[in-house]
């Protein structure tokens, strides 16, 4: 209970939850919100009006947030940008917590020299730019690209919808998540609940996953929560940079740059072409962090 | 020996553990390719392919393939292609036509420029403006502070780039994208011009052509500023943290009752001690920076390293020799700035070299 009060006893709190909520709501009501002209097979994009019309039109009756180049209409791809924005996030943030949170706690426990090891080899991963591990999953991991077989790994990953992004975004992510537990867990391994514990009789896997872990995950938690948002942005970035290809936002601001810096004089002539991905983008970004902040001052208390 | 010099040392040798890991793990991932693709990175760099006919292209990539045991155990595999890296061969590039090592080194100083640039704004800035929030600590300056920090870290580079661009080079017009103006560029590329380091604001003073520095530094003035927003931010709250948690502590209040002036206490004492965990916060995000660096570079037009990026991702073939190469010299250029910040710290903070004594 102190630590709900605490979650919502500073702004943070309760403006991150109530972001992220809506960000949620505004997903899981997309097909309401923003009628797909296929319900059975939504698609991240939708024309209304003549598609050979190269002009944006500003807001109107048919299309809330105007249309861009192409009458594809804005608020519809924001609405079901929300959805693999959140599927993004969840998934590459999720999952290189997972993967940290057990190279930390394996060798957090296991201590000396195999805990050494571990520190270095994140600590190399730590000096590598995610970028570069882009491009080199994108030349890699498609099958059509090298002219083979695909590999019953790769066959997967193509099924799920797993991007190289997404792999390499994983793969160079969950350093901060197995430095944090292996601090956690080296420090907590000699508290006298362990040892009480272990007394006791329990097994390894017992102590590790059912003691030393909850324990010592609380930043961890902190940290995901922030690492969610900062996904998307950085998968944005290199979608925008022509790197790979991306969720709806990201896609939208990259065909409709030039409505941005093309026009002489008033960058703002076109404002509804790329004004609503990139709020949608920086809220996404900032309610994460909000929600992180307020998950810290609940679970680690003594930061503030 | 001297401590310094001793704890440099020590520091070097961890380089090529790191560059070994990296590249152990780099290697780990292109053996997922096809051993004929991988022949790229043995491609023999005086031997261009354009003028080959596709059957001898095919006999040079088996041939390769056989020589240098491209279907060998992974061990010697790696082995190979270290020793390959580490005599300057680093493959040819089928997408960009070139030898991977020269594309990137021609590109390097461009890269360097600005990164130079960034962290001369970011690190001083961001400690000066730290320790005066942490002096008005709850007041507006402070709030006025925290927000525009948070409003730093909110905005993603990409966008704050192409805002600057909307407004100051279209909208406004103060700036031109790009590195130099036309007129500079061709003097720079002049044989009258003399290229020392390729920097070219550094250059431009070595040359005595002012015109030229001062061309090269609006230029940069844009992307550096986008560079260096985010790692500013977080300078400035690691600093203003630190610094409120150690006018707190005993010796801070102690020297206030000798009647040490408030100036003598915060940058002689409080702010010696704050600035290692500052520096550590910055070497730990140096593979971020490099990121930032090679985004902006990308939107701002500035042909450094990552050109190499936009100008072979975009093809279909498969690029090993590129992305491997690219992806080194990255984890190689983190390293290096991560090396200066480390020796920058134990230059502020003794108890870093003692240690190694002990």
């Amino acid at each position: 209970m102190r630590m709900w009060r605490r979650f919502f006893g500073h702004w943070q709190g309760w403006l991150g939850l109530l972001l992220v909520g809506s960000f949620l709501a505004l997903a899981v009501f997309a097909p309401h919100l923003a009628p797909p002209s296929d319900p059975d097979h939504p698609s991240d994009f939708k024309v209304v009006g003549r598609k050979t019309d190269q002009i944006p039109h500003p807001p109107n009756d048919l299309s809330p947030l105007g249309t861009a180049s192409g009458q594809f209409d804005i608020f519809y791809s924001v609405v079901w940008g929300t959805r693999s924005a959140l599927r993004f996030g969840l998934i590459v943030a999720g999952s290189a917590a997972v993967m940290g949170v057990l190279v930390g706690a394996v060798s957090g426990y296991a201590g000396g020299r195999g805990s050494a090891l571990t520190l270095r080899f994140t600590d190399a991963f730590l000096a590598f730019p995610v970028i570069a591990g882009v491009w080199l999953f994108q030349s890699i991991m498609f099958p059509s690209a090298i002219g083979a077989d695909p590999t019953p790994l790769m066959a997967f990953l193509a099924e799920s919808n797993i991007t190289p992004v997404m792999v390499a975004l994983i793969a160079f992510s969950w350093m901060p998540y197995a430095r944090l537990i292996n601090t956690g867990i080296t420090r907590l391994k000699m508290a006298d609940f362990v040892l009480a514990s272990q007394s006791l009789g329990a097994g390894r896997r017992r102590l590790i996953f059912r003691h030393l872990v909850p324990n010592s995950i609380s930043p961890a938690i902190v940290l995901l929560a922030r690492d969610i948002g900062g996904m998307v942005i950085l998968e944005a970035a290199f979608v925008f940079i022509g790197l790979s290809s991306g969720g709806p936002w990201a896609e939208m601001l990259v065909n409709n740059r030039n409505w941005v810096i093309g026009i002489a004089g008033n960058p703002l002539t076109y404002w509804w072409v790329y004004l609503p991905p990139t709020i949608a983008l920086i809220l996404f970004g900032i309610s994460w962090n909000l929600l992180g902040d307020g998950l810290n001052d609940a679970l680690n208390p003594r930061d503030r | 020996m001297p401590p310094l010099l001793k704890y440099i040392a020590r520091r070097l040798l961890l380089v090529p553990i790191t560059l070994i890991i990296i590249t152990l793990t780099l290697y780990g991932f292109a053996m997922l390719v096809p051993a004929e693709q991988r022949a790229q990175l043995y491609w023999p760099s005086n031997l261009s392919p354009d003028q080959m006919t596709a059957e001898q292209e095919q006999k040079i990539v088996e041939r390769i393939v056989h020589q240098r045991g491209l279907n060998d155990p992974f061990p010697v595999q790696y082995l190979n292609w270290l020793g390959n890296m580490l005599r300057g061969e680093w493959g040819w590039s089928p997408n960009l036509r070139v030898p991977v090592l020269d594309y990137l080194q021609r590109r390097i100083p461009v890269t360097l420029e600005l990164t130079l640039f960034a962290m001369l704004l970011f690190i001083p800035l961001g400690i000066v403006s730290g320790v005066i929030a942490s002096l008005r600590h709850r007041g507006r300056v402070d709030h006025g502070f925290r927000a525009t920090a948070f409003v730093a870290t909110s905005i993603p580079p990409f966008i704050l780039g192409l805002m600057m661009i909307s407004v100051f080079y279209v909208g406004l017009r103060w700036f031109a994208p790009g590195r130099l103006s036309s007129d500079i560029e061709i003097l720079v590329k002049s044989p009258a011009f003399h290229a020392y380091t390729g920097l070219v604001t550094i250059d431009g003073l070595l040359n005595g052509r002012l015109d030229v520095t001062k061309d090269a530094l609006l230029h940069l003035a844009m992307p550096v500023i986008v560079v260096a927003a985010l790692p500013w931010a977080t300078v400035a709250r690691v600093t203003r943290a630190g610094m409120i948690e150690e006018s707190g502590k005993e010796y801070a209040i102690a020297a206030q009752a000798r009647g040490v002036s408030q100036r003598s206490i915060v940058w002689r004492h409080t702010l010696r001690n704050t600035l290692s965990p500052v520096l550590t916060a910055s070497a730990l995000s140096t593979a971020t920076l490099v990121t930032g660096i090679y985004v902006v570079e990308i939107i701002f037009n500035l042909k450094g390293v990552s050109e190499m990026l936009t100008g072979a991702a975009r093809f279909t073939a498969l690029d090993v020799a590129a992305a491997l190469g690219f992806a080194v010299y990255s984890a190689l250029l983190v390293l290096v700035i991560m090396l200066l910040l480390d020796i920058l710290q134990a230059v502020f903070d003794p108890r870093l070299r003692e240690r190694i004594d002990a």
